[in-house]
């Protein structure tokens, strides 16, 4: 307002608001939007389109927040992922947001769809506008399903693949569509660039614009009142919209994203699973919505697995499209139109019935929880490798120590010693490694198979002989000198007290200095001891002159030294 | 009655604005359609070219399937990468010496990885409950054929495979890749 009321101004507009209202139509625009009227009076029904709305507003916001660090490279996507969700600030509830309004906006979405089923408000002369209506809901799955690979996670990966290849199963056109939707012939880089720009770029276009021609739609035609309210009790009870009913879409709205909000806070974000892994035998779930296809899928097998997957989708589909026309009722009143709502309700029961058997059957499956468990536990250990950031091949198992150790182990290790229990080449199997059943192999039959024996050492050592009890002790006793803290100190003793009367220390001694025939004992399988063996097997102390294993010392870092030492002291409890 | 010229003028205007129109969205249209359906003519993915080596043979003991990956050379749309972990396959042995048969662990049915259940002694998808003998065959579940059964052979002490993906539900074992 200006502030000079002077009468002379009043014909030309002054002030910015004015500027802007004459160079804009504010007003006619706001007299158009104060114009409109709720027929019937303002309601809680009629909130659930505008809450829809208000959820996909969310997800334009919170995706654009996302896109800013989200890369969508196979070696980038789980990686930026990862960081969004540990690392970044308020990361973990923007993409919490992101991913719970999702399903937020497909609950509202489908309610909004019940409603307008309900109040008849898809009839004549809104028929344009029920199509629209499901299109978008059409749009809002595929939002989500594209959404769903994005982190390039286990369940993400495994999900798209099956859907990937329920398309591939469709006749005809089967393989084209699922190279169409892969990018290629199999699952890559382009999969998740495709699915990235549809889900970031084509689908909020299409949808913002459908989504404007729905509520065009929608202005033109008004509200449906409810169905006991004739057309002049309608018009009589009539509020304005504005505020009567925008006041209860904002109550609504703020509820249901503090439900969503509060979801977030509860489960810390949405879950990020393991690294995609083509080669594991993952569980493929799909997300809740649509469980009970999967398990609609179930009841149909080999060829008629397309009546599950595409037949009776498709039919439904028609009939929901098809429904302003098939409906004949006489007036809005539900008695007036029981077929269709008695459909609508059995197909509802129907898609819980099955949601819910798909549920249950996996609450009952242990091999189901064994999975989600063993998940879980490579879940957590990526992310938290993740933290030291994750290498630039996308590998963030690389970050663990263990995974360093096998590539060492493989390369240099693997061509004499084995793992598996079949015997190595020129070493001995590590399998179990200082283990009591492996020290036990070894002093009975040094030279056996999984021993000493594929080394071929010129005047090793002898077999053990001893009674039963004899042998426990002195395999204790072994044992105990590796520093296992479950090794019984009466018994190894009794082993120790035991190496004169059997002539082990004719080759080996115990001070930790006598540099003997046979390695020294002290301290034997001990971190310190394997280290040395690794860095020089030849060592006086160790095996000296009749050692065969190669040198590591120059040819690994101390640092590797020290992480095939831990390699090796984890084998024994494998 | 004859159109008068300035409407017949207007009506020339009005079908070359729509050609125009229609000329420029071709313009766009026509390579993006040709952009976005490339990838279904072209080969994506050299992998199974070469045999690669996944296990020691003396670790294949029988009827104790080995789970081995197959880590080879692997080209992605525009990624070439040396060492990728291309898939998962299972080496069956039904007596000792006896041959080595590998199996891809793709699930024909819709692509899940097989376990091997060492209680029953049968490979089990995890997804959809098809099931697979030691030879690979169909026990039941809805899986459209056997487990798809990769190029093996056995050089020094060596198992080699040739890693190949296959088309899963279809009845008919086709490659692709």
């Amino acid at each position: 307002m200006s502030a000079d009321g002077a009468p002379t101004r009043a014909a030309t507009k002054t002030g910015l608001r004015d500027w802007l209202a004459d160079r804009i139509g504010l007003d006619e625009l706001g007299n158009t939007i104060r114009a409109g009227q709720v027929p019937g009076g303002a309601s809680l029904w009629h909130t659930l389109g505008s809450v829809a709305a208000g959820l996909f507003v969310l997800e334009a916001v919170t995706g654009v927040f996302l896109a800013t660090t989200y890369t969508p490279s196979v070696t980038g996507a789980w990686a930026s992922v990862a960081y969004i969700q540990d690392q970044l600030t308020f990361g973990w509830f923007v993409r919490g947001l992101h991913s719970f309004g999702s399903s937020a906006l497909i609950v509202v979405a489908g309610l909004h769809l019940l409603q307008v089923l309900l109040f008849g408000a898809y009839r004549r002369p809104r028929e344009l506008n029920w199509m629209v209506g499901l299109l978008l809901f059409g749009m809002v799955a595929v939002f989500a399903l594209s959404g769903y690979l994005l982190p390039w996670d286990q369940k993400g990966y495994w999900a798209k693949l099956v859907e990937a290849t329920i398309a591939g199963s469709a006749p005809v056109v089967g393989g084209s569509a699922q190279k169409f939707i892969q990018g290629g012939a199999t699952f890559g880089s382009t999969t998740l660039t495709r699915a990235y720009a549809l889900h970031a770029m084509a689908l909020p276009a299409l949808l913002t614009g459908l989504l404007v021609f729905h509520i065009y739609l929608f202005r033109r035609h008004g509200h449906t009142p409810k169905w006991s309210l004739s057309t002049e009790e309608a018009a009589a009870r009539a509020t304005p919209a504005w505020p009567d009913q925008t006041f209860r879409n904002a109550v609504v709205g703020l509820l249901v994203w503090g439900v969503v909000a509060v979801a977030v806070i509860a489960r810390h974000g949405a879950p990020l699973e393991s690294p995609a892994d083509p080669t594991s035998s993952y569980l493929a779930r799909p997300e809740w919505y649509a469980l009970p296809l999967f398990q609609l899928r179930m009841f149909f097998e080999g060829p008629l697995e397309i009546v599950a997957t595409m037949i009776i989708p498709a039919i439904v589909t028609a009939l929901a499209f098809s429904l302003p026309f098939l409906d004949r009722g006489a007036t809005n009143r539900p008695r007036d139109r029981r077929r269709v709502l008695t459909a609508a309700g059995l197909g509802l029961l129907a898609l819980a019935v099955l949601g819910v058997t798909a549920l249950a059957k996996d609450a009952r499956n242990p091999v189901y929880a064994k999975a989600r468990a063993e998940e879980k536990i490579r879940g957590e250990t990526a992310r938290r490798l993740a933290l030291k950031g994750v290498p630039a091949d996308g590998n963030v198992f690389r970050n663990d120590p263990a995974f360093h150790a096998r590539e060492i182990w493989d390369e240099r290790c693997a061509g004499c010693h084995n793992l598996a229990g079949a015997g190595g080449e020129k070493g001995p199997d590590l399998k179990a490694y200082n283990s009591r059943a492996w020290i036990r192999g070894f002093l009975t039959n040094p030279d056996g198979p999984l021993h000493m024996g594929p080394a071929k050492i010129d005047k090793g050592m002898r077999a053990v002989d001893g009674t039963p009890e004899e042998i426990d002790a002195l395999v204790e006793f072994v044992y105990a000198e590796t520093g296992a803290a479950d090794a019984d100190a009466a018994r190894a003793g009794r082993g120790r007290d035991l190496l004169s009367p059997k002539d082990c220390d004719t080759c080996h001694d115990l001070d930790g200095e006598g540099e003997n025939d046979g390695p020294n004992l002290k301290g034997r399988g001990t971190a310190k001891w394997v280290a040395a063996v690794i860095a020089d097997a030849g060592h006086p102390l160790l095996f000296g002159d009749r050692n065969k294993m190669p040198k590591q010392r120059n040819k690994l870092t101390p640092d590797e030294i020290d992480e095939m030492t831990k390699f090796v002291l984890a084998l024994k409890g494998k | 009655m004859a159109v008068e010229p300035p409407d017949q003028r207007r009506a020339f205007l009005k079908l070359m604005t729509a050609g125009l129109g229609a000329l420029t969205a071709a313009l766009a249209i026509i390579p993006g359609f040709g952009f976005l359906c490339g990838p279904l003519g072209r080969r994506t993915g050299r992998a199974g070219a070469s045999p690669l080596r996944v296990a020691a043979e003396r670790d294949i003991k029988p009827n104790r399937p080995l789970r081995v990956t197959a880590v080879g050379p692997h080209e992605d749309a525009w990624l070439r990468m040396e060492k990728v972990t291309l898939g998962s396959a299972w080496l069956v042995r039904t007596s000792e010496d006896g041959p080595i048969r590998a199996f891809s662990t793709v699930c024909p049915h819709l692509g899940c990885g097989v376990d091997f259940d060492e209680s029953s002694g049968k490979f089990n998808c995890p997804c959809h409950t098809s099931a697979f003998d030691l030879d690979g065959r169909c026990l039941g579940g809805p899986s459209p054929r056997g487990l798809d059964e990769l190029e093996t052979h056995v050089e020094g002490r060596d198992v080699m495979v040739r890693y190949q993906r296959f088309r899963v539900g279809t009845s008919k074992r086709e490659p692709i890749g």
